[in-house]
């Protein structure tokens, strides 16, 4: 065990979620922001505390318009948010266009979401957002179920896993985080093979693919298969994805799931986690990554595991990294 | 007619959708009523006078009642007339005639006219014959169809669907000439309708971030998706895009 917060004092909770890049990616409070649920940002603009959030990973952003699933899209289950959104969007052109000029002014990092149904897509993607001013870092979503894909998201497969993160790779310096999905299995390899493809830091988690029907009979309650589960159930299932990867890589890692206030974030820190990302609670209350933030800042350092599981050796021992 | 968000800390993930009931300015206050179908609602429902609720809002688009309406014909089932509330007691403070069609499965689950306006004419319809007409609320409205010049309903998308499908037949039936509406169908971005829709329709609100961000809300639109929380709740039958088999 090492003390992460060693060299910090009560107010420094800023993590480098990039290390190894050149631009790094620093973020001032561990607490992010997860993908879809604070739209591109902008539209908390004014309403939401934004510049008190570590950072900000938008909706995900597609090569071509999305009109997103067929309504219902949203169905609440116990102790959970079941959702098949479907990445509506009009675009990476119309994307960036329309909002990185917005997220250049803002003092907290935009980290672009991309989400694509091939590896190869992934390179286009972050071709088209490399250099743009206002995008701080890529976040490659291979954690959404895919209905291209029968519903699978990517990480399920780690080949492919693999080949979107070097097709990002090689198309920016950009900082890049990947995100797994919880029904990832083999979860030390996976993740080493995605650090090996060129990965800054891992995501862990995105939603959990999953069902709900209408007990009257009236079929499937959301509008599209690719359903996935978020929220406090998820937990305990981002929980030991976290602790999994730990053990295999010593690359920064971002807990999401289920997140709804700060003994839930301890967990994450204390499975191995440097950030954290919320996205359901967040929904209800968009201000809680804010307030998150000050309440760490106040309880003070947190005791980490560092890798244990070195069948080969990551990059740079996850003590020595540099703060 | 707003929504509120309103929900226990912690305990569901999601805020609660709750239409404003009524509205007293002189005092200040709203009321809600709450389902006590949604597992978050009696929490609600248990606070005093004094408690901290959290509540956000009001949200959305209103109901609206048009400058010419004499008769405001509103169709509800079940639990949805509250949203309706605000919509009747301006309409009859401003002397309109207000006439209310309600269904329900039972005589137990009608809506107390105590709650109602006694200016209100009040029809009720269930599906079990134990009180009022015996079928559905929608078989109640060609008697009125003529005599109101606005209608509003209110519910699950059942019952709005085979309203919607009414009121596009209204017209024809009753040889009112359909200026302005395909114009404002096919025209992208123009948007405005020279002829107001007879139909208004309040759609039940989902959980989600009642915010517009999240877009777990929207349904079809006559010209693309539209979010129940900003858009709506309330739409001009025309602004929606209907299924055509109902
Ligand atoms: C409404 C909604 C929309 C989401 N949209 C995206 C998305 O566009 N891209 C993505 O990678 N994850 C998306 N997610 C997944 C979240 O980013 C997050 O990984 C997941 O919900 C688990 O965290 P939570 O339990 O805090 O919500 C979405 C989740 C929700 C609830
Ligand atoms: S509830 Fe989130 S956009 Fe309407």
């Amino acid at each position: 065990m090492t003390l992460a917060g060693d060299a910090r004092t009560l107010t420094d909770i800023s993590v480098d979620l990039a290390p190894q890049r050149p631009g790094r990616l620093l973020v001032r409070t561990p607490f992010l922001a997860a993908a879809g649920c604070l739209g591109y940002g902008v539209e908390g603009e004014g309403q939401v505390p934004l510049d008190r959030f570590g950072a900000i990973v938008t909706r995900g952003v597609t090569l071509a318009p999305r009109s997103g699933s067929p309504p219902p899209r949203m169905a609440e289950v116990p102790s959970g948010l079941l959702h098949a959104i479907g990445l509506p969007g009009p675009g990476i052109e119309a994307v960036l266009e329309r909002y990185a000029p917005r997220w250049l002014a803002w003092s907290v990092p935009v980290i672009l979401s991309l989400c694509a149904a091939e590896a190869v897509d992934f390179g286009s993607l972050a071709q088209r957002a490399d250099g743009v001013p206002g995008v701080a870092a890529l976040e490659l979503d291979l954690a959404s179920p895919d209905l291209a894909r029968g519903g699978r998201p990517l990480s399920l497969d780690p080949t492919l896993a693999a080949d979107a993160t070097a097709a990002a790779r090689a198309a920016t310096e950009l900082p890049i985080l990947v995100k797994l999905s919880p029904a990832a299995t083999d979860l030390r390899a996976l993740a080493r093979a995605l650090v090996e493809a060129g990965a800054d830091a891992l995501t862990c988690t995105g939603a959990m693919p999953a069902l709900a029907m209408d007990p009257r009979g009236g079929g499937p309650l959301l509008g599209s298969a690719a359903a996935a589960l978020s929220g406090p159930a998820l937990r305990p299932i981002s929980l030991r994805v976290v602790s999994e990867v730990r053990r295999a890589v010593s690359e920064p890692i971002v807990g999401c799931g289920g997140v709804s206030g700060l003994p839930d974030a301890l967990e994450y820190l204390a499975a191995g986690a440097d950030a954290v990302a919320i996205g359901t609670a967040a929904l209800a209350d968009p201000a809680l990554p804010a307030r998150l933030g000050d309440e760490l800042a106040a309880h003070g350092p947190v005791a980490r595991p560092g890798v244990t599981d070195r069948r080969r050796q990551p990059r740079t021992p996850h003590a020595a990294r540099p703060r | 007619m707003h929504f509120r968000g309103l929900g226990p800390p912690g305990s569901l993930p999601l805020r609660r959708p709750v239409a404003i009931a009524g509205i007293d300015r002189k005092r200040g206050e709203v009321t809600l009523h709450l389902p006590s179908t949604d597992a978050a609602t009696p929490w609600l429902a248990m606070r005093r006078a004094g408690d901290r609720a959290d509540p956000i809002g009001p949200l959305g688009r209103p109901l609206a009642i048009e400058p010419r309406t004499h008769h405001l014909l509103l169709i509800a089932e079940g639990l949805s007339v509250p949203p309706l509330g605000p919509l009747t007691e301006a309409a009859i403070a401003t002397g309109r005639r207000v006439a209310l069609l309600l269904g329900a499965r039972s005589a137990a689950e009608v809506y107390p006219s105590s709650l109602l306006p006694d200016e209100l004419e009040y029809v009720v319809a269930t599906q079990d014959g134990s009180l009022g007409h015996r079928g559905s609320v929608v078989d109640l409205v060609p008697a009125y169809e003529a005599w109101a010049d606005q209608a509003v309903a209110s519910g699950g998308p059942a019952l709005l669907e085979r309203v919607a499908h009414l009121a596009r037949g209204r017209d024809a039936r009753l040889g009112v000439a359909c200026l302005g509406r395909r114009t404002a169908r096919r025209g992208r971005r123009t948007g405005r309708v020279t002829r107001r829709s007879w139909l208004s329709v309040v759609l039940e609100q989902r959980v989600g971030c009642a915010l517009g961000v999240c877009l777990g809300c929207v349904v079809p639109g006559a010209s693309g998706p539209v979010r129940v929380c900003r858009e709506g709740p309330a739409f001009r039958a025309d602004e929606l895009a209907w299924e055509e088999s109902a």
